[in-house]
């Protein structure tokens, strides 16, 4: 029983982290219609970014993220305006390789700036043991938890309520309609991109915090795609839900059957639901004429 | 230049290329390729053998992502399936390498139904994502089928021979490479002019108004998948040659990356394409290769220590630039020049 | 015109009259090395990489080999097997290396080997020194290092006589390639030699991160004494996650995890873990070496010196000390002869000495047992250089 407990724990922690990053593959998916290969890239350079912002300044975890969050929008912002800003209104398939370009580049540019060795990154977060009942978790785990149900809060009250919010979901549900009534849809995606960096900060620096910092920290972008993919790509309660179903998934699995299936449970899972749901749990259904 | 495109018959509309001047370039290339191992080093020839994968490969690729639509990230799933299965035959069971080459086509074709039939529902990233996801279970399940495919230590590939030539090295190697790459090619030159690439053609369009057409999307679909992974097959059997060495970790997910980048920085949808875009994206390393070892000095400090992971960045940057400034691929710059070329001075 | 063909006649005659064999001039002797340079591994190639200069610079330094100057020639290969075959072409048939000494990883020497065996070329393998390597053995290849078999051995078996006690619990956690098969091996001799309590084996993919499954399955078995196949991040990971469950542990790891930036990684889980080697970690040759290093690379190339860069400096020092031995008239034939006599080649205790003469080509087996020590954040030797 404790064990079960425990797994249920672990596979909490891992879908939080899926959930976070996959949130940012959905902003960028919904308001711009690109997966952006780059997104584990960006979740890694924000990560490296934090990591240095607290070796210069010493920060706590809760300075860093105010300092670092808004850093890492606006290196967003920087690598939107270069990298796809001139691709606008290009093929998606073209801009998809861009996003792939562009994580070739981040790859390299963080080993030659930071180096290729894996480092130790507590975000200013304490190490101390916290016992949840019998259930053991570091804090860093228990805040990447918190940290989606926040963000997905966020984003929620931001998309219902706020003027940026309504004007996204417009160019998500027709970009040439948002158009015609005065939204500008370039920045849209430049806000798409920004948002989604924010958040990559956050996934990249409480990963760190939890798993040590190398520059294979892109991978978990890969590892995320499961996540996406079951939620349904356009969807960013779908992203956190998915999130914590895959984190459940591997988790048990690993527990339980072993060999390796943690790696691939997530993916043989996304096949099996889309069998039955093309388009994810929460995605919405493009509605074809001809 | 010649610029007229008047056509009298429905033969000619199909018809390879009508222009005497195309096919004596073709004839060309074709005398200058037979002579290349008289021409070039060892080196040389290693890095066009290699590159001749890369476009059967993604003269492949193109015929599921660029003529039916249907988005692959499961290539390098498809190459290690087509790896293996010359490997295990040639090396294992000791059959000859006509027959093992074949063979590891039909079992990438095997393979590809059982990916292709979850997939027939699905649409562009979702059908991408479960792809990758496909080409994480291959290779999980060779990695773990110790009995059939050695597990972790892999395979060494040997004992290929055609008429008496040893084809795993030099000259003999480059032949069979030109031989498997020309057949691909005209394959799906052919293939784009049948009912068959027409009906693919009408599904990248749009695949609703092709069924309303009477296209059987369900087959066609398939049959994509099927060609596609069989020619995907040879191209993985021949890496395994040259490498004379197969294992899990050749077959990288970057592969499968790589080889859409061939086919988009090519130009998407045409088998030039995805030629070019192939032989540009094989050689582009190299190029970058000896370009830095003109401008820095390979024994200084800051080349070992910078250089390398420099010219990763490089590789990612000509991506990035070229599909800002050229998106339709390098087939679309070639349209270009044709058209400036018949145009001038007129620019329209 | 006269001034121009004459020089090509010069040229022509003076090009290939001396050496048989590619890569050896009057005055220098091109040596071969395909290493990680980039990507998330690029520390361990970096290292070893360093490790042949050093050596190659020593041996100049003091007049070179028989009057001729060593050249070290790195490509990169970014740990990519395809890659490794393209950087071994290019060194064979454009550089015209003479030997080789620096070969990657065990899939990267396996992918080059019919390459080498065709070249007949004088290679130490001692990054990967894995048993798929010399057996089948090959003319050519000489292995230097133990396998993560006797790596594991000996720590299990240090652990079972000095530190363990008698109702331990062993755990093993390792990747499910080659490698992780090899300390399997080293787990189940010593579960059989010893007759351990052994209830759980676990395999984890290549890239894995979290193992906090993993790690609850070894705390629900209560094994105390963990056979840890992770490396780097991961190995970290595995210890972290088991300070979290309040597992009382006993960690044993691979060679991986005695390079100062693992020991940082693995600091923070507070255990004081072991690590079986072939090379030595800490102690006065480590110092000697460095003294070395420092003449002759660069402050950036210092920062990267690990038991990697031991390794291939004494790799290099075979090489080098074979071809010597050959005298004016160097062949690979030759040096592969003598590398193949190779007996005591002294090290300065960096490892046991060397000796290739046996069936396998297979020296440097002898694992030395050490223990981190977090407080003084030094390896300590708990045992010397000993044949398992």
């Amino acid at each position: 029983m404790d064990f079960l407990v425990l797994l249920i724990a672990t596979g909490l922690v891992a879908g939080a982290t899926y959930g976070l990053i996959a949130i940012g593959f959905a902003l960028i998916y919904k308001a711009t219609g690109v997966v952006n290969f780059a997104q584990g890239e960006l979740v890694m350079l924000t990560a490296y970014i934090g990591y240095s912002l607290a070796g210069a300044f010493g920060l706590t975890f809760i300075p860093l993220l105010l300092v670092a969050v808004p850093i890492s929008m606006a290196v967003g912002l920087v690598l939107e305006r270069i990298f796809i800003r001139p691709m606008l209104g290009e093929p998606p398939f073209a801009i998809v390789m861009v996003t792939v370009g562009l994580a070739v580049i981040l790859r390299g540019l963080i080993i030659v700036v930071w180096g290729s060795q894996p480092a130790n990154f507590d975000a200013g977060i304490p190490t101390t043991v916290i016992r949840l009942g019998n259930v053991p978790f570091y804090p860093a785990q228990l805040i990447m938890i918190a940290a989606l149900g926040l963000v997905v809060l966020a984003m929620w009250a931001f998309m219902r309520f706020s003027r940026y919010g309504i004007a996204m979901r417009a160019v998500a549900a027709n970009e040439t309609a948002a158009l015609l009534t005065g939204v500008s849809v370039s920045r849209i995606h430049a806000l798409a991109w920004v948002l989604s960096s924010g958040i990559a900060a956050i996934a990249g620096m409480l990963f760190a915090a939890n798993f040590k910092l190398a520059p294979d920290l892109w991978f978990q972008g890969l590892k995320s795609f499961p996540a996406v993919i079951l939620g349904g790509m356009d969807s960013i309660v779908g992203a956190a839900v998915g999130g914590i179903a895959i984190g459940l998934i591997e988790s048990l699995s690993q527990g339980y059957i072993g060999e390796g299936m943690r790696e691939i449970a997530g993916f043989i899972v996304i096949i099996l639901v889309l069998m039955v749901r093309p388009y994810g749990l929460f995605g919405s259904r493009d509605i074809e004429r001809v | 230049m010649r610029t007229g495109h008047l056509k009298t018959s429905p033969g000619q509309l199909v018809a390879l290329s009508d222009s005497p001047a195309v096919w004596a370039w073709v004839g060309a290339l074709a005398v200058g390729l037979i002579l290349l191992p008289y021409l070039v080093g060892n080196y040389m020839l290693t890095l066009v053998v290699s590159a001749m994968a890369a476009v059967i490969g993604a003269v492949a690729l193109n015929m599921l992502t660029g003529q039916t639509g249907l988005i692959s990230l499961g290539q390098s799933g498809f190459l290690a399936v087509g790896a293996y299965a010359n490997a295990i035959l040639l090396s294992d069971y000791g059959l000859p390498v006509w027959l093992t080459l074949p063979a590891a086509g039909l079992t990438a074709t095997g393979i590809s139904l059982i990916v292709g039939v979850p997939s027939l529902r699905l649409k562009g990233l979702y059908l991408a994502i479960t792809t990758l996801a496909f080409s994480f279970i291959i290779s999980h399940i060779i990695l773990y089928s110790e009995g059939l495919t050695h597990g972790p230590n892999g395979i060494f590939v040997k004992g290929a021979r055609l008429f008496g030539y040893d084809v795993q090295r030099g000259w003999p190697l480059y032949y069979l490479a030109l031989a498997l790459t020309a057949g691909t090619i005209l394959a799906a030159l052919n293939l784009t002019r049948t009912r068959i690439g027409r009906a693919w053609i009408a599904i990248r369009d749009h695949d609703i108004a092709a069924r309303a057409m009477g296209i059987d999307l369900v087959r066609y679909k398939l049959l994509a998948f099927a060609v596609s992974s069989f020619f995907v097959g040879i191209a993985g059997a021949l890496m395994s040659l040259q490498l004379r060495f197969v294992n899990v970790d050749v077959f990288g997910l970057i592969l499968s990356i790589e080889a859409l980048a061939m086919i988009i920085l090519g130009g998407m949808g045409s088998v030039a394409g995805a030629v070019l875009g192939a032989i540009f994206l094989s050689f582009l390393p190299e190029v970058l290769r000896i370009g830095f070892s003109l401008v820095t000095d390979p024994n200084s400090t800051f080349y070992t220590n910078y250089v390398y992971e420099i010219r990763g960045i490089a590789y990612g940057l000509v991506i990035v630039v070229f599909l800002r400034f050229k998106p339709d691929g390098l087939v679309g710059m070639w349209r270009d020049a044709k058209k400036y070329w018949s145009n001038w001075p007129l620019a329209y | 015109m006269k001034t121009i063909a004459s020089a090509v006649l010069g040229m022509l005659v003076a090009g290939p009259a001396l050496a048989a064999d590619p890569g050896v001039t009057d005055t220098t002797i091109k040596i071969g090395d395909v290493n990680i340079m980039t990507g998330p591994a690029a520390f361990v190639g970096r290292g070893f990489s360093v490790g042949s200069k050093v050596a190659a610079e020593e041996v100049n330094a003091a007049g070179g080999v028989n009057g001729r100057k060593i050249v070290v020639i790195t490509e990169d290969d970014g740990y990519v097997p395809a890659r490794s075959f393209q950087a071994l072409t290019k060194l064979l048939e454009v550089d015209q290396i003479f030997a080789l000494n620096g070969t990657s990883g065990t899939a990267n020497v396996l992918a080059m080997m019919p390459l080498i065996t065709e070249h007949k070329l004088p290679t130490v393998v001692s990054q990967a020194p894995a048993p798929v390597v010399y057996t089948p053995v090959r003319p050519t290849v000489f292995t230097f290092g133990a396998t993560y078999e006797n790596a594991f051995y000996a720590q299990l078996k240090y652990i079972h006589e000095k530190m363990a006690k008698p109702d331990a619990v062993y755990g093993l956690v390792r990747q499910d390639d080659d490698f992780g098969k090899d300390i399997e091996a080293g787990f189940d001799r010593a579960v059989k030699d010893f007759n351990l309590k052994a209830p759980v084996r676990i395999r984890f993919k290549k890239g894995t991160t979290n193992f906090s499954a993993e790690v609850a399955q070894m705390k629900q078995a209560g094994v105390t004494v963990l056979a840890n196949g992770g490396i780097f991040a991961g190995a970290a990971n595995i210890l972290s996650e088991a300070r979290k469950l309040d597992m009382p542990l006993i960690p044993a790891e691979v060679w991986s995890e005695g390079i100062p930036a693992s020991a940082a990684l693995l600091a923070p889980a507070g255990y004081d873990y072991l690590v079986g080697d072939y090379v030595s970690l800490n102690g006065p040759a480590n110092e000697k070496f460095r003294e070395l290093a420092k003449k002759y690379v660069s402050e950036d190339e210092l920062k990267n010196i690990s038991r990697y860069t031991y390794a291939s400096y004494i790799g290099m020092k075979a090489l080098i000390e074979a071809m010597r031995q050959c005298g004016k008239d160097l062949t690979r034939a030759c040096t592969v002869e003598k590398l193949r006599g190779l007996k005591g080649l002294d090290t300065g205790g960096l490892s046991a000495p060397v000796d290739f003469t046996n069936d396998k080509q297979l020296s440097g087996t002898a694992v030395g047992v050490y223990q981190y020590d977090i407080k003084s954040a030094t390896f300590k030797p708990l045992t010397g250089f000993v044949q398992y």
